[in-house]
């Protein structure tokens, strides 16, 4: 049979798999308080705050990635659906980063009181950043994803 | 060829609808649905928790509750 | 001339009816309810080519049966009504399912006109289809269309003007054979004798009575030839007969199919792939749950300012209405009672657009049906459907939009029963009043208290929906037999007309409701009790002892002394019916410490009540009668007072009796003293 994916995809996968997962436990750890040996200053560098559940999408999300990365080394050829669902939950999940963002911002101007010492950078999230990559690997299989109205991620053939 | 009922087929088998047994009104809906002798079926896979299962035919994805597969007498197609 | 005729939409759930009505009705919609039911109706006009169109969005059903409200009302519509043309909109990706359908409604007798829908996802599938050949296989006019970018609307339009002028020449092509045809022969002149049955398609008649089909049997006992219809009845055997109706059905089609088009099936779809990962057996339940979180976050976090800013309008509003009125008690009904209740209607809506253009783009994508695949198991345990899921998580943030979400889950008394219990989800608002109590009571261990309470409403809610299932809600399990569509890309347009119809419905549905709730409890609140002598509406009555609400507090102050409350903690329950974050409000004005939230809390925990009482209150407040905004939506989505009233007694005893067991025991066990 034919191999629908090459190093490309497995790479990203793996990649994005990885980021994904690490920022997410990091959220995870910084919001239920665990020292898991990450700096203070890097944490902030890498906007990275306290967000149980937003960790636990990223977590998610890289767990999508990595099990497609699996499946891929595997050779299982449906294994890179994995990648493409993967870069579509992580638009998904950069999106709402974007619009609580601006949800944020637009509040900060109606109950300035409420805000006092807030900065936007606050809420910029990993999730939004890492998002780019998502976008990157869009743009390069974009034919994979069908501007029809199914999502056809077409099987590459 | 062995006559059994649909909840038993394991994932990634095709089977051959062989009757629909069962209270009426469920039975019904399940011959409208598409699931009339001679039909043939796909299991695709069990959801993440067992149950229901999603089955493949007549060129669309449906999805049954083990309770309502079991009125469904099937045999494997080989 | 103009002439006016109905045109009634039917079609299988999923393919597109909705688009293909709005492209024909534009805005010119109008949604209501069948008579009798909680069925959803819309309703839309259109005028093409001096042919008015009254169009009638038919409930999306797979067949004709009598086992399910939807088809019944489908097709009592199509007998009763009689509709000029009924177009069935069909799914071209998904022809043999889709036709079957068209099956009945040919028998019916019904003129027909085909909407071919999705055409272009068919071709992109690699599907090729001769529309010609099928419109002379099946004697109808069959369009291709694309409902979701308005695609072969006009032609569709063209051929219903064209169509009401000709006669129906549409034969039956469906043969059952031998042994059905001669019974239906049979019927058919028994029917035929009976000026009652002129009414009904004989055939079609007939059919339903080999098929065993009871309300059909029903209506055929009324007739004087009863007798005679039994005994042909007698001799068949309706268990074997539905089978074979149902099979040669399909045959048929089958062998229409093969001669009209080429479906390309030897490929593993998009939709497929997508559904090897949302629900995959680990990866499944995660995803759903991310996804369910990106919702919420949406429906709630993301509508705050919006939130905000129609509080603050009105709190200003209020403000200037207060100054420009200078009679007192006026300008207190107008700002405190109806500018303020006018509000805290208006107050829901951000929250209720976000949430429903969430669902829709869940719905329209396909995401909603795996969603229900996906958590089916756990709702089962407690009798109900994987699509209970949603409204009872969406109702952590907020119950009335919750309430509103249960319009996905099609089942009756599964909506039902999931109205009832949504109430007992720990919404946003009462937060504020178990923060305040669980910190002024518990201190470092207020976090679990609060957990504690948001378990304890999830395990009330489980609960009684096994309650309910097995008495006043009783009835065999609905069979769940639910269809995977293919994933589409959600349109906008769609998104937002269906964001912007919810809007409407809960504006004039259940707004009518909030806010003579609200007034009402400020016309309480300000009427001087009897005997103290204040003026009516006056800043210093307002609320207090001295209030009618005062004096109705301590007249109930025995019912809830059991409880360890006192009159105070009963006032501040009854404006809490207003809205649960208002009980910590009025505590404080009840306590003499206004709106200082901290001293409120200071005085609770220096001894004002007992620790155990306090928890008692946060029981209390989880489970009793719902706000005004909740009582509206319930009302509105039950369509009925009994159970709107039935989810307030039994909320309300449920919080007597859980927080009187848990003062009594507690106190004689000396916990929390």
């Amino acid at each position: 049979m034919e191999q629908h994916y090459g190093k490309t995809e497995i790479t990203f996968a793996a990649l994005a798999g990885l980021l994904y997962t690490i920022s997410g436990i990091y959220h995870i750890a910084e919001g239920i308080g665990i020292d898991i040996g990450i700096y203070e200053g890097m944490a902030r560098s890498l906007f990275i705050s306290g967000d149980i559940l937003g960790g636990f999408c990223l977590v998610v999300t890289g767990a999508v990635f990595l099990y497609g990365f699996k499946e891929m080394m595997q050779g299982i050829n449906a294994g890179v659906s994995f990648l493409y669902v993967g870069i579509l939950m992580s638009l998904v999940f950069m999106m709402i980063y974007l619009l609580i963002m601006g949800g944020n911002l637009l509040d900060s101007f109606i109950v300035p009181e409420d805000y006092e010492g807030w900065s936007i950078m606050e809420t910029f999230r990993p999730g939004i950043y890492l998002g780019i990559l998502s976008i990157a690997g869009l743009l390069y299989w974009r034919d994979r994803f069908s501007l029809h109205e199914v999502l056809a991620l077409r099987e590459g053939a | 060829m062995q006559e059994r009922t649909l909840d038993f087929i394991e994932p990634e088998t095709s089977v051959k609808v062989l009757k629909v047994t069962g209270q009426k009104s469920s039975r019904k809906r399940i011959l409208d649905m598409g699931l009339t002798p001679g039909t043939k079926v796909e299991v695709i896979r069990r959801a993440p928790l067992g149950d229901p299962v999603k089955f493949k035919l007549k060129g669309y994805n449906l999805s049954l509750r083990k309770k309502e597969a079991e009125t469904v007498l099937v045999e494997i197609i080989e | 001339m103009t002439e006016k005729i109905t045109v009634a939409l039917a079609g299988n759930p999923n393919v597109g009816k909705t688009s293909i009505f709005n492209a024909i009705t534009g805005s010119k919609q109008h949604v209501g309810n069948w008579p009798g039911v909680t069925v959803e109706r819309k309703m839309g006009k259109r005028k093409h080519k001096d042919v008015e169109m009254q169009v009638v969005d038919l409930p999306g059903t797979y067949s004709l049966t009598a086992y399910s409200l939807d088809e019944i009302i489908a097709r009592d519509f199509i007998i009763e009504e009689k509709p000029d043309i009924v177009v069935q909109v069909i799914d071209a990706t998904n022809l043999e399912r889709n036709l079957y359908l068209t099956t009945q409604l040919m028998e019916l007798g019904t003129r027909l006109i085909i909407a071919l829908n999705m055409t272009d996802l068919a071709l992109a599938k690699g599907d090729s289809i001769d529309v010609q050949k099928m419109q002379e296989f099946l004697e109808v006019p069959v369009i291709s269309t694309i409902g979701s970018r308005g695609g072969g609307i006009e032609e569709l339009l063209d051929s219903v003007t064209k169509e009401i002028h000709r006669t129906r020449t549409s034969e039956n092509i469906f043969v059952y054979g031998v042994e059905i045809e001669k019974s239906a022969e049979e019927l058919e002149n028994v029917l035929a004798e009976d000026p009652y049955f002129s009414h009904y398609p004989s055939r079609w008649f007939s059919m339903k009575l080999l098929e065993g089909d009871e309300n059909i049997i029903k209506k055929a006992e009324e007739s004087e030839n009863y007798p005679q219809i039994r005994k042909i009845l007698q001799r068949t055997d309706a268990d074997s007969f539905e089978a074979k109706i149902a099979d040669q059905r399909y045959k048929t089609i089958q062998t229409m199919l093969r001669q009209v088009c080429n479906i390309n099936t030897d490929r593993l779809s998009g939709s497929d792939m997508v559904d090897r990962v949302v629900t995959n057996k680990y990866l499944g339940i995660p995803i759903f749950l991310s996804l369910m979180w990106a919702a919420f976050e949406i429906t709630f976090t993301f509508a705050t300012p919006f939130m905000n800013i129609i509080d603050i309008f009105f709190g200003w509003l209020a403000e200037t209405a207060a100054g420009v009125i200078t009679v007192s008690w006026l300008a207190s009904l107008v700002g405190d009672g109806m500018i303020a209740g006018v509000g805290s209607v208006l107050i829901f809506l951000p929250n209720i657009l976000l949430l429903f253009f969430m669902i829709s783009l869940m719905e329209d994508s396909g995401y909603m049906s795996r969603a229900a695949f996906i958590m089916d198991k756990v709702m089962s345990k407690i009798g109900l459907h994987g699509k209970s899921f949603i409204p009872l998580i969406m109702g952590f943030g907020c119950n009335v939009p919750a309430i509103m979400a249960t319009r996905t889950i099609e089942d009756s008394r599964d909506r039902l029963i999931t109205i009832l219990i949504t109430p007992f989800m720990s919404c946003g608002a009462r937060l504020p009043v178990y923060v305040l109590l669980a910190g002024a009571f518990f201190g470092r261990d207020a976090g679990i208290v609060i957990f504690g309470l948001y378990a304890l409403g999830i395990f009330v809610a489980l609960i009684s929906a096994k309650l309910m299932r097995s008495t006043i809600v009783k009835g065999e399990d609905t069979p769940f037999i639910m269809e995977l569509p293919s994933y589409k890309i959600p349109t906008l347009k769609g998104s937002i007309l269906h964001m912007w119809e919810r809007g409407k419905i809960y504006l004039k549905k259940a707004g009518g409701i909030i806010l003579i709730g609200v007034v009402g409890v400020w016309i309480l609140a300000s009427i001087p009790a009897p005997g103290s002598g204040g003026t009516f509406a006056s800043e210093e009555i307002y609320g207090t002892t001295d209030s009618m609400i005062g004096f109705i507090g301590q007249i109930i102050e025995p019912l809830v002394a059991p409880l360890g409350f006192d009159w105070k903690i009963a006032v501040a329950l009854l404006f809490g019916v207003v809205a649960k974050e208002i009980v910590v409000g009025s505590m404080g004005v009840l306590y003499g410490v206004g709106d200082n939230e901290d001293s409120l809390s200071e005085i609770l925990a220096a001894g004002a009540m007992t620790p155990l009482a306090g928890l008692g209150l946060m029981v209390f407040t989880l489970l009793y009668v719902p706000c005004f905004a909740c009582i509206g939506v319930i009302k509105r989505e039950t369509g009925s007072w009994k159970w709107t009233a039935f989810q307030l007694f039994y909320g309300t005893g449920l919080a007597w009796i859980f927080a009187f067991v848990l003062y009594q025991v507690g106190s004689r066990m000396g916990l929390f003293a």
